[in-house]
């Protein structure tokens, strides 16, 4: 009973279930497809700045920082960090990575997927796909992966110039051309492994369709801006997959991506909100954490609605790509948005963290959170590097509280739900306190 | 003018117990003293300027108290103590300051450092990951705006003749480093390891005339010295992250040990290459700091775009160096440092301790947390890996 009632605190829309369904269809055809022996690479997430050329090359992609959370769901990561440990790889380490590792490692000696793997285990690539983009663990542990897999590897990279460095002329394209040597030099790489040439057509039409599909995305959540707001963040995470691991035929996603947005839109029109009494809009910081998602039912009942959510999972601001003629332009353009896209906002407001500092600024302001709450996690520094800084900066220009609760990728016990709920309490009367002051300061909200 | 007062190593002595001073002097003489935070920032530039560049160090006995509030605790130690020293105002006698992406951290910590701590002058370099040409050709690009901001701040210009006498000039400095370092293959060495980093450490601090001046003293007192370091059984190599303080090679050479060589960033990296001196200098800059470095932040493959991977190739491709210096400086073992939270450092352990072993050089790793009360422990370990080496 009492289940029943917390999953009715948050209205999903319709619309999420089919979606979801086809995202889960995909992800089971991919480990099939894999299973039979299609070529294979294991991959960084790269903000779609590699997905569209290894899906245009028929190669299946397998992205080892999921396994690292379906490892830590199904209970058998500790094998695999201690093994990772006893390989001698520090144990302060990204929790995913010492999981990958430590898998790999056992792999290695049985010379088969280890029988304890979930959903099939990950079987070995034939090539890895590091990337620059966000932390040096994303091309550090697949070079260390060198030692049980004699596979080559590349590294994409991704600028991440300060804000006014960004702004100097002539720097922006210039990110741009780097970006394009380097997707030239990838694609070369692969056809030189694969033996074969790369599909342009093919390229052509999946970037195009990864644009459509984040453009509907990006304006789906542009609703959420609405009071009351139509989404929670509970299904922004169960749909961002599809967009952020593009995979399947992606004409088909489009269409449930498109299906959601009209539903949404109808609740926005007629005021419908994604919880019943909004009292409190909120956003979050960083990963979700997985095993506790019913906190925020709990949370939904005292009237929080999480409006907007985990800077790095948003689809770009679009921009016009219609005059980019070429393929690889248009997707480091794209690409290189979804980090940019803030820092012509981030330099009018003299804020100096362009992406994953900044985009939070904007998002309390154009979403009018009262609150926020952030969410360091102890192995992975990359989604915690920024929030005491963002604490800081909602509150000194926006008047905005946050509120700190700790949590893992994958020790999953480290989140303490009860104790978020027990000072959620409490966090409610600060919220109500600014947004007392913001309205004597003349803030809109 | 105490810096006229004392020489060789006397002087080093006294840069290292207080880095600053000498700084003050000259920012009141009218030098513009600006910080840079690891060693990826082009210091050729701000000398090319008659700028003085000043390494941003932390502190490992000073209790981090303010960084808290900006900078995880689960980050390099490091650079929560520089930070920490930069909000306490350690470092106000800074005109500026020019950060890169040295790592992840770095990089994050450049923007709290631009937010919070108030500057004239800042810029930060985005260094690229891979050695690819595309990304010497964009680091190049990017040392052209660090130019353009140079000479809007200074209102002077930067023109390739001051640049390439400043390269020259730091090539120097760099020559010299590496005839200190010829005087540590001697057993026993005629400098010992503490009295190296200090030496390093103060070069850091001093505009790149001055310090080479230290370095022709100290090269002549060397040469003639009495006191030279005593003898021990074994002679080390120290790989990995920064050390930027003497007390852990202390701890190495109380025990029976020299410490006769280095891997580190306040030690060979930066000067053990030449800045190659080019028609466009922007163009040799880029190269060296970008493939003669030889930091792990820095992803490299054997071949460009290589489609078969040898795990042993790849190994001596990355790490062959090593075992150069420790065949030329005759080193019995080496000691693995990485502190606590490097991610850079910490993921290559496993593969340099694969390739020493293929070399049949011993090693030690050591994960200190840049505490001078964590140090302590480690004595005994240190200990006991010479002790096997004997
Ligand atoms: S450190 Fe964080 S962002 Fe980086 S790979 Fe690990 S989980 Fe992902
Ligand atoms: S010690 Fe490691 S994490 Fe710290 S600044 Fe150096 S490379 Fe970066």
């Amino acid at each position: 009973m009492a289940d029943e009632k917390k999953k009715k605190a948050i209205s999903r829309p319709k619309a999420m279930y089919p979606l979801r369904a086809r995202i889960d269809e995909v992800y089971q055809n991919s480990i099939k497809a894999v299973q039979a022996g299609k070529p294979t690479g294991w991959c960084m997430v790269n903000w779609w700045e590699a997905d569209p050329i290894i899906m245009a090359m028929g190669i299946e992609a397998v992205y080892p920082e999921n396994y690292g959370a379906v490892c830590a769901a199904k209970g058998v990561a500790q094998k695999y960090l201690e093994r990772s440990d006893s390989e001698g790889f520090p144990s302060h380490m990204c929790g995913y990575a010492r999981n990958t590792i430590g898998y790999t490692a056992r792999m290695n000696d049985l010379g088969r997927i280890p029988e304890e793997a979930p959903m099939g285990g990950m079987p070995k690539p034939l090539f890895l796909l590091g990337s620059g983009a966000l932390c040096d663990t994303r091309f550090k542990w697949f070079q260390a992966l060198g030692r049980y897999l004699d596979v080559p590897m590349w590294t994409v990279e991704m600028p991440q110039p300060g804000v006014r460095e960004e702004m100097m002329p002539g720097a922006h394209d210039r990110n741009i051309k780097f970006m394009v040597k380097e997707l030239r030099g990838f694609i070369g790489f692969l056809e030189r492994l694969f033996g074969k040439k790369l599909d342009w057509a093919k390229l052509e039409e999946i970037s195009n369709d990864i644009i459509e599909m984040n453009r509907i995305w990006h304006e789906t959540n542009e609703l959420r801006k609405a009071r009351p707001s139509p989404m929670h963040s509970r299904d922004f995470w169960t749909c961002m997959t599809g967009c952020l691991y593009p995979a399947g035929d992606l004409k088909v996603l489009i269409k449930l991506y498109n299906d959601l947005y009209i539903e949404l839109k109808e609740r926005v029109d007629k005021k419908i909100g994604a919880i019943e009494n909004e009292k409190y809009r909120m956003t979050f910081a960083e990963l979700p954490p997985w095993h506790s998602l019913n906190i925020f039912d709990t949370l939904a009942e005292r009237g929080w609605n999480f409006v907007v959510e985990s800077w790095a999972y948003h689809p770009p601001k679009p921009i016009d790509l219609s005059k980019v003629s070429d393929p690889l332009e248009r997707i480091a353009r794209f690409t290189y948005q979804w980090l940019s896209g803030y820092y012509q906002n981030a330099m009018k407001a003299k804020e100096w963290w362009g992406f994953f500092a900044y985009p939070y600024m904007d998002f309390v302001k154009d979403y009018q959170c009262d609150g926020a709450l952030l969410h360091p996690l102890i192995t992975c520094r990359t989604a915690t590097n920024h929030l005491y800084l963002i604490q800081d900066r909602l509150m000194q220009t926006m008047k905005v509280p946050s509120m700190i609760a700790e949590g893992d990728i994958v020790d999953l016990k480290l989140f303490d739900a009860v104790d978020v709920l027990r000072r959620a309490e409490t966090f409610e009367e600060s919220m109500d306190h600014y947004k007392e002051i913001r309205r004597k300061e003349g803030f809109e909200w | 003018m105490t810096e006229k007062t004392k020489k060789g190593l006397a002087r080093v002595e006294e840069i290292y117990e207080d880095r600053s001073k000498r700084a003050i002097e000259l920012k009141e003489q009218g030098k513009k003293i600006i910080g840079y935070l690891c060693i990826y920032p082009v210091i050729e530039m701000l000398t090319a300027l008659d700028m003085v560049p000043f390494r941003i160090f932390g502190d490992i006995k000073e209790p981090i108290t303010k960084a808290d509030a900006c900078l995880p605790t689960v980050v390099c130690p490091f650079l929560r103590s520089s930070l920490d020293l930069g909000l306490k105002g350690r470092y106000n006698f800074l005109e500026g300051t020019v950060m890169s992406h040295a790592c992840e951290v770095c990089e994050k910590t450049a923007h709290i450092w631009k937010t919070y701590i108030e500057q004239k002058y800042t810029f930060f370099i985005d260094v690229p990951h891979t050695v690819h040409e595309a990304a010497q050709e964009h680091l190049k690009g990017l040392l052209e705006d660090f130019r353009k901001t140079l000479e809007a701040f200074t209102g002077k210009d930067l023109s390739n003749d001051k640049l390439t006498k400043a390269i020259k000039l730091h090539n120097e400095q760099r020559k010299l480093v590496r005839e200190i370092y010829e005087l540590r293959k001697p057993n026993p060495p005629l400098i010992s390891g503490v009295e190296t980093i200090k030496l390093i450490k103060s070069l850091m601090s001093v505009p790149v005339e001055e310090g080479n001046d230290i370095l022709k003293d100290v090269l002549a007192e060397l040469k003639n010295r009495k006191n030279a370091p005593q003898k021990k059984s074994i002679r080390l190599l120290l790989w990995g992250s920064i050390i930027d303080d003497a007390s852990l090679i202390e701890i190495i050479e109380n025990a029976d040990a020299n410490l006769v060589m280095d891997d580190t960033c306040v030690g060979t990296r930066p000067y053990f290459d030449d800045v190659k001196l080019t028609a466009d200098p922007l163009e040799g800059l880029a190269y060296h700091y970008l493939v003669d470095i030889k930091c792990p932040r820095t992803f490299r493959e054997s071949e460009y775009g290589e489609t078969s991977k040898n795990y042993m190739k790849d190994l001596s491709s990355r790490f062959s160096y090593l075992s150069d210096y420790a065949r030329d400086w005759k080193v019995d073992g080496i000691i693995l440092h990485s502190l606590r939270f490097c991610d850079i450092h910490g993921y290559e352990v496993p593969a340099i301790r694969d390739f020493l072993d293929s070399k049949g050089i011993k090693s030690i790793y050591l994960e200190p947390d840049y505490t001078e009360s964590a140090l302590g422990p480690l004595r005994t370990r240190i200990e006991a890996f010479i002790e096997t080496l004997g």
